[in-house]
């Protein structure tokens, strides 16, 4: 599955309903690996950072997968500075995802 | 309370009545939005931007007000919107399922518009009201269950000083949370975490996370096992476990301050790096650790560091709401941005203190909870 995540500020308003229509597309798609592309993001704070991992978390539990593309410099640099960048498989776009 | 204007959603299929009750509730001081029908309305809604109170029309073409209402029930955000009916029938069954469906009130259209205006404010005001005393109720029994999240005073460790600077995002208790816990006249442990999340409910959890780095501490303390990446990696699995905390994640600052030796032992757990601040060579370093957020798996690849601070040297721990920051245009978080600022800091010889006060003054474009400690070499 490919998603293009289109929110500016990614903040604790949309964190629940990303997590809950993430999981339900999990459960729906019969539990595919997802590539989500959040070249549209310009900040992310700690409750929809919360949120991510934790659906990431879900999707490890059925030995499925999230992988994140198109992170602007700043959000790449905090996801290393926090070893998400161990945690996630990031690259730069779907289609280099794809080739991977 | 919040000082900005209150919004209120018009929905009515009568566009004259509208622009009426638009002009006399813009001179009231609301931010109106409007909808010509109920379907318009439930486009109009947005969950990011509400609406502080809902007056629609009951005898509106294809949805009436009372399906309107019945649509929004569905929802556990927008069911929690104060919604009242307006209408031109005093019908009493119409009251009652109205009522049914937790309408807080009824409006009758004849009514005067400056009436209506004055009831819809009566109805925000005890909203407003309601919310504030439900907060204070919460502050007091966790007041009197005697548990924070943040400590009062900070203890002493010879050879060191150390202090924090905390900061909540709205006033409101966030998900930081600090510990000094002082085993003998050796050993000090110094805990910062930042469950993810904002306000309540990430407030709620840091004593979960808390409870369980305290008592890890403690046990490890007794056996006299003195590593902070064994700590963190009981603290991790117990939480993995936990039914209640196993979906909410938090970085997690471990350091055992030695006043024997004056070795530092840090452990962290999806935390920044902390920030050294080399008087000698007036830099700051980075110290970043291995260990993944508390809660992500079992095994949280958790290092130790051993940092030996010189006299005046400086050591920082700090959560993510320190490195936020908004300009023009936008939100933004920036590490080194945040070092730079405070390696400028240090050159004028400045005391935590004088830090303390720099950030009240300096750090008001808040978007997170901030919270810093400084352990100072003597």
């Amino acid at each position: 599955m490919l998603l293009n995540l289109q929110i500016k500020d990614a903040n604790m308003g949309h964190a629940d309903e990303f997590k809950t229509q993430l999981t339900n597309l999990f459960d729906t798609h019969n539990k595919k690996r997802l590539i989500l592309n959040l070249a549209e993001v310009e900040y992310i704070d700690s409750s929809f950072l919360g949120a991510l991992v934790a659906t990431l978390k879900y999707a490890i539990s059925f030995k499925s997968d999230i992988i994140l593309v198109g992170l602007r410099k700043d959000i790449l640099n905090l996801f290393s500075l926090i070893r998400l960048d161990k945690v996630f498989k990031i690259y730069s776009d779907f289609d280099d995802a794809l080739a991977k | 309370m919040s000082n900005r204007p209150h919004k209120i959603l018009l929905v009515d299929d009568d566009k004259l009545f509208l622009k009426l009750m638009v002009q006399v509730f813009k001179k009231s001081g609301f931010d109106c939005d409007t909808a010509n029908s109920a379907e318009e309305a439930i486009a109009v809604l947005d969950k990011h931007n509400p609406p502080d109170i809902i007056l629609s029309d009951y005898n509106m073409g294809r949805m009436n007000g009372l399906d309107f209402r019945k649509r929004l029930m569905e929802d556990d955000f927008f069911k929690n919107i104060p919604f009242v009916f307006l209408t031109y029938f005093s019908d009493s069954d119409l009251m009652i399922q109205g009522l049914d469906l937790q309408a807080i009130d009824y409006v009758i259209k004849n009514t005067p518009v400056n009436v209506i205006v004055s009831k819809v404010n009566n109805i925000l005001f005890a909203v407003d009201k309601q919310r504030e005393l439900s907060e204070m109720e919460v502050k007091k029994a966790a007041k009197s269950l005697n548990i924070k999240s943040i400590p009062k005073s900070v203890p002493t460790a010879k050879g060191f000083e150390m202090d924090f600077w905390h900061n909540a995002f709205h006033d409101i208790p966030g998900g930081d949370f600090i510990d000094f816990i002082r085993v003998d006249d050796s050993y000090t442990f110094v805990v910062l975490g930042d469950v993810m999340g904002k306000k309540w409910m990430a407030w709620f959890f840091t004593f979960g996370f808390l409870s369980y780095v305290r008592s890890a501490v403690r046990f490890a303390a007794f056996n006299g096992e003195y590593s902070t990446a064994n700590i963190l990696q009981q603290v991790n699995k117990v939480i993995c476990y936990d039914d209640v905390l196993k979906d909410i994640l938090s970085s997690l600052s471990l350091l055992l301050i030695d006043s024997e030796t004056g070795i530092i032992t840090y452990s962290g757990a999806g935390d920044l790096p902390l920030l050294h601040y080399k008087k000698s060579e007036n830099k700051v370093v980075h110290i970043s650790s291995t260990g993944l957020l508390l809660g992500l798996f079992a095994d949280g690849t958790y290092n130790e560091h051993q940092i030996v601070l010189q006299p005046n040297d400086r050591l920082f721990i700090f959560t993510d709401g320190m490195i936020d920051f908004v300009d023009a245009t936008g939100k933004k978080s920036d590490y080194n941005r945040f070092a730079s600022e405070l390696l400028n800091k240090l050159e004028a010889q400045t005391s935590f203190t004088d830090i303390k006060t720099y950030f009240d003054e300096h750090l008001p474009d808040q978007v997170d909870d901030q919270s810093i400690i400084g352990i100072y070499k003597l």
